[in-house]
């Protein structure tokens, strides 16, 4: 599969937009100015860029309690996104949801989730929606390895394989659920295998690699558009920062770390653009421009935004 | 990155020793001692006969709602004949058989369908669980049970059983993950009957086999003929050993057929044709095994005759014990009972208007 110049420039640049997005999060969190918990993708651009790049604005998605990075590689308003980690009426839970119940059904999203293992069930529904009325629509569900160990999940798996939804189960490995690395939570080796309880295909694709990752979504979700069924994808990456802002990280070592900086999903597609000419260093540096100007903006506009009015605490909770 | 294919190591195997036409394959036959083959021919057909005497009963109203096991006795009774008395056995609802070989009273067994809860009370020197209703609830209790007796260092093994419904349960997943990554002594044996309720197995899963959802927690997986009694004792004997040495989990898969309804308030020609039911009934597992004992010399017709009344003496006065149970049960104010230390105001007060109720039915029916 040949990607066009653009469409890798487009990725390289999500995958930036993503990196630089939570380093302001991670930076204003720490200044105590957004509340609550936020859990950082910083790491991890690859597999939700390589993931959406193959999808369009009608497709679905559901993702999780760590979902800045797929909310963005979606087409997610980042203004509308800091406003609401800032707590701001003018986000897109009116700043009473947060970090991990931003949502955008127009785009597709269908919301991050504080419930381990709570997309699936949601993704099904999603594909079973477009079976039904006849669109060629899939829903991809992004889970991280602690929830390929929930009930929900496998409950998901076999109801898609046993109705032929167009799913694609994105499976986010980055060793742990939370502070338990996957060797303690499972026997398996790779969670890919899975898929064989379900007669489903299953992958392992490096998560750090944007290009293989889009490769074998998009194989996935052509298999799902024709009507073939579900597939597994799981995608091996890393979190660089803790499970959450403030974990001391006291389960893992320095040195595992730093060995996956070094495989860092960013610096790879840059290097590989820049030495077959798709990118240059003048091109670069207008991309981290522009991003910068925008979420500088972003911030801008949560920080000016007002808070909601204590009488609207009620609203929005019931139809 | 070009594509790997994964190598997966746990082995899916299918195994069948005694062929529905009672012909076997003398280089599978498993060796088991002359007594241990009478003992579950003898408790099949206690199984089967129980099973039918139920049915009566529950159609006369003397019992209540019930799930019958026939057709399904090999894969059950196999399983159990591989344990010892100090293993652990978890039922789900459709294991009376297996509840018999284990020394549960015929008279609790229909003390609990009968809605006395006095029926599912765990005789003191038993460790068979009483009936567990909630689909797949049941396997978190056997992963329990045999955590615990690896850490006690017991040597206990906990066998439990479920049918393919349940196999597309969260709580399935999550026993059978838990039960590989502590690598618990612990059998999971599936009786696939083809239907949960009213859906077939083409609808629970595209899964080939049930048996290869084992790949997925890195553990053994088997299939086996159900209906063959030999080929599950060989299957779950091996099961037992395994997890007995501390080698972990094993999946049993038990490929059979429930010749009856799902439950008595079930009516399966809604949903099933006459010609399946004909053909799994040509599979039946006690047929064959009385083949294979009466040609091995073990079995006569008249121990057969013989076996048959004794059975059916033994229900006879397992029912009349439970119907003088009866007279002495159910008190309905028991209901409030074992749920809470102190029972809250709203319960006091239902319990209270219940016994009020009751009294005056009492005086009622005294007075006329």
């Amino acid at each position: 599969m040949s990607l066009t110049e653009d469409k890798l420039i487009q990725m390289y640049t999500t995958m930036v937009r993503i990196r630089e997005f939570e380093t302001k999060v991670e930076e204003f969190f720490a200044a105590g100015k957004i509340p609550g918990f936020v859990h950082l993708y910083i790491g991890e651009e690859a597999v939700a860029t390589g993931t959406c790049a193959v999808l369009t604005d009608k497709d679905y998605i559901t993702s999780t309690h760590r979902g800045h990075g797929h909310l963005i590689a979606k087409g997610g308003d980042l203004k509308r996104m800091m406003a609401e980690l800032f707590g701001k009426k003018t986000g897109y839970c009116k700043g009473k949801g947060g970090s991990m119940h931003i949502a955008d059904v127009d785009l597709g999203i269908l919301g991050a989730n504080g419930i381990v293992g709570g997309g699936g069930p949601i993704a099904n529904g999603a594909a079973l929606a477009a079976q039904y009325r006849g669109t060629d629509q899939v829903a991809v569900c992004f889970f991280g390895d602690g929830a390929s160990n929930q009930g929900t999940t496998q409950e998901a798996m076999n109801l898609a394989s046993a109705w032929k939804l167009p799913v694609v189960f994105v499976n986010e490995n980055n060793g742990y659920g939370i502070s338990c690395p996957t060797c303690k939570s499972m026997a398996v080796a790779d969670i890919a295998d899975r898929a064989a309880a379900y007669d489903m295909p299953g992958v392992v694709v490096d998560g750090n690699d944007v290009v293989a990752v889009y490769e074998a979504v998009a194989e996935a979700v052509d298999r799902a558009r024709r009507g073939d069924g579900p597939s597994l994808i799981e995608c091996k990456t890393y979190r660089w920062r803790g499970h959450f802002e403030g974990d001391a990280c006291t389960y893992r070592d320095e040195a595992e770390v730093q060995s996956w900086m070094a495989k860092d999903p960013i610096k790879r597609l840059r290097e590989k653009l820049l030495e077959q000419g798709i990118l240059t260093e003048d091109k670069d540096r207008e991309i981290r421009d522009a991003i910068a100007r925008e979420l500088e903006a972003a911030v801008a506009f949560a920080e000016e935004s007002p808070l909601p009015a204590p009488e609207e605490v009620l609203e929005d909770v019931y139809a | 990155m070009p594509r790997v294919p994964i190598e997966i190591t746990s082995p899916v195997e299918y195994l069948s020793i005694l062929k529905e036409d009672g012909t076997l394959d003398k280089a599978l036959e498993p060796e088991i001692p002359e007594d241990l083959l009478l003992r579950l021919y003898r408790t099949m057909v206690l199984g089967r006969l129980l099973d039918e005497r139920m049915l009566q009963l529950q159609r006369q109203g003397r019992i209540g709602t019930f799930a019958p096991i026939k057709g399904q006795e090999a894969a059950q009774l196999g399983a159990v004949a591989a344990l010892d008395p100090g293993d652990w056995v978890v039922p789900c609802f459709r294991e009376t058989a297996a509840q018999l070989w284990r020394g549960t009273p015929m008279e609790n067994i229909l003390l609990y369908f009968g809605g006395y809860e006095e029926g599912g009370r765990i005789p003191d020197d038993q460790k068979t669980l009483p009936v567990a209703i909630p689909v797949a609830s049941q396997l978190l209790h056997a992963v329990g049970l045999g955590w615990a007796a690896r850490y006690r260092k017991t040597g206990e093994v906990a066998m439990t059983f479920f049918g393919d419904g349940a196999t597309s349960e969260g709580d399935f997943h999550e026993a059978l993950n838990c039960a590989a990554v502590f690598q618990t002594p612990t059998v999971f044996v599936c009786q696939n009957n083809q239907w949960a309720i009213s859906v077939p197995l083409s609808r629970q899963t595209r899964s080939k086999t049930l048996a290869q959802k084992a790949v997925a927690y890195e553990m053994p997986g088997i299939r086996v003929d159900g209906n063959d009694v030999l080929a599950v004792y060989a299957a779950a004997r091996e099961a037992v050993e395994r997890a007995r040495a501390g080698e972990g989990p094993t999946f049993l898969e038990c490929v059979t057929y429930r010749l009856a309804m799902h439950t008595t308030a079930d009516d399966p020609t809604k949903y099933r044709s006459e010609e399946e039911v004909a053909l799994w009934a040509q599979k039946d597992p006690i047929p064959r095994f009385q083949k294979y004992l009466l040609e091995k010399g073990i079995l006569t017709q008249e121990k057969v005759e013989e076996n048959a009344a004794w059975a059916g003496e033994a229900i006879g006065k397992a029912v009349d014990r439970y119907e003088a149970m009866r007279g002495e049960l159910g008190d309905p104010l028991e209901m409030f009972e074992h749920h809470f230390e102190t029972l809250p105001p709203t319960l006091q007060e239902q319990r209270e208007e219940l016994k009020r109720t009751l009294e005056a039915e009492r005086m009622e029916s005294h007075d006329a």
